[in-house]
């Protein structure tokens, strides 16, 4: 790669390594399978069972 | 190399490195498609026009998260260099089994309306406010037309035609297509309730490549740092002693390209490090037959006017090159292309003559 290319190259993979990991974080958290029950009470149900 | 174009051109790496390939997808999808079922109740629940796209689609997934690691691989290790030969033809393959994939998804769940297939696939679903039920195939179409021109383009035909730079810039696209798979798998199947094994490929996948790149990238920055230049314009490489026969250091020059000295019989000479090719370090490479040989794809330059030795034509620009004591300095203006600079003579110490 030529200078040009390598600082792109730079900037889009440290965008990349921020950006990617928090989209599919955020993603999952949102998503109906994978989100916690928001209520305190909900959780603990899931927790003990009950 | 070669002065004419053929559609592929052969040799006996390249076909060990393409069956290797082809029988490492082969492997993964029969075992995918035939053996899980047998092993895994879960797997063998799903029907299998399904099954089958979920086995195109994860193979195509690891083929371009692997297409993706082996630049930075080679980069930060030289006996992934192999892998790097016949990149191109990796890339290819992943597009054949990611247009199997969608073929697979167009061949079920668009297939039984009266709504042409490209139809329902773009306007069937416009839930874009909400993660679940996001049309996340959008994604996928993006990162299958990237990985389409790309392929098309792969040949050297193109590379020629395009200029490397350009045509380097154009094959980054594979940067976003990898990310736009990774949205795609994560807003469909992962979004929608997917097993830990596609989470755990995916998360791992995001966190090797991107890892590997950053460091890479890094590695690279550090070598393009600039020492200050003589009074003369003349700048510092390095120290004769630390270049190994036939091999070169490398320097930078001020808001420029890299300059690589190569040592080979007792002479210096100041090339271009960046390859005509591909734009690979060259300067990396080794004095092979006395021409320096790219390590990237093998293409070689004559060390006194940084010409390919005919019937060839691809030319590396040359440098002056001197010695101040041990220290190895290059005049940073490059010369016209096919200007002969005769290699420098290292003075022999006395007594050893």
């Amino acid at each position: 790669m030529i200078r040009r290319q390598r600082r792109a190259h730079a900037l889009i993979w440290t965008a990349l390594a921020v950006a990617l990991p928090l989209a599919l974080v955020a993603i999952l958290a949102n998503a109906p399978g994978g989100a916690l029950p928001e209520r305190a009470p909900e959780r603990l149900d899931a927790e003990t069972g009950g | 190399m070669s002065v004419a174009y053929r559609p592929v051109l052969w040799n006996r790496t390249k076909l060990i490195y393409d069956a290797i390939l082809i029988a490492a997808v082969a492997a993964y999808l029969v075992i995918f498609l035939t053996v899980a079922p047998r092993l895994s109740p879960e797997a063998a629940a799903i029907s299998f026009p399904i099954y089958r796209m979920r086995a195109f689609g994860t193979c195509a997934f690891l083929l371009l998260t692997m297409v993706l690691a082996i630049g930075p691989l080679a980069r930060l290790d030289t006996r992934f260099l192999p892998l790097l030969y016949n990149r191109r033809h990796f890339g290819v393959v992943t597009f054949l089994v990611a247009a199997s994939h969608a073929g697979a998804v167009l061949a079920w769940y668009y297939a039984f309306s009266p709504t042409p297939q490209l139809d329902a696939l773009f306007l069937s679903n416009t839930s874009f406010s909400r993660v679940a039920g996001f049309p996340f195939e959008l994604f996928g179409v993006f990162a299958l037309l990237v990985l389409a021109v790309m392929a098309v383009t792969s040949h050297d035909f193109w590379l020629s035609f395009l200029t490397p730079p350009v045509w380097k810039t154009l094959h980054m696209g594979v940067y976003a297509a990898w990310a736009a798979v990774v949205l795609h798998v994560t807003l469909g199947p992962l979004a929608s309730g997917g097993n830990p094994a596609l989470l755990a490929l995916v998360a791992g996948g995001v966190a090797v490549v991107v890892t590997l790149h950053v460091l890479a990238g890094r590695r690279e920055a550090a070598r393009d740092g600039v020492p200050s230049p003589q009074p003369d314009g003349w700048i510092d490489i390095g120290d004769l002693r630390d270049i190994p026969e036939g091999r070169a250091i490398t320097g930078a020059a001020p808001g420029g390209e890299r300059i690589a000295v190569f040592r080979f019989k007792g002479h210096l000479s100041a090339l271009s490090g960046v390859c005509s090719h591909q734009m690979g370090p060259v300067g990396e490479g080794k004095v092979v037959l006395g021409s320096v040989t790219c390590p990237w794809h093998g293409y070689q330059y004559r060390l006194e006017d940084g010409c390919s030795p005919p019937p060839f034509k691809e030319r590396l620009r040359k440098y002056h090159v001197r010695l101040q004591g041990t220290q190895v300095q290059v005049d940073p203006v490059a010369l016209p292309l096919g200007t002969r600079v005769p290699p420098l003579a290292i003075p022999v110490p006395e007594g050893r003559a």
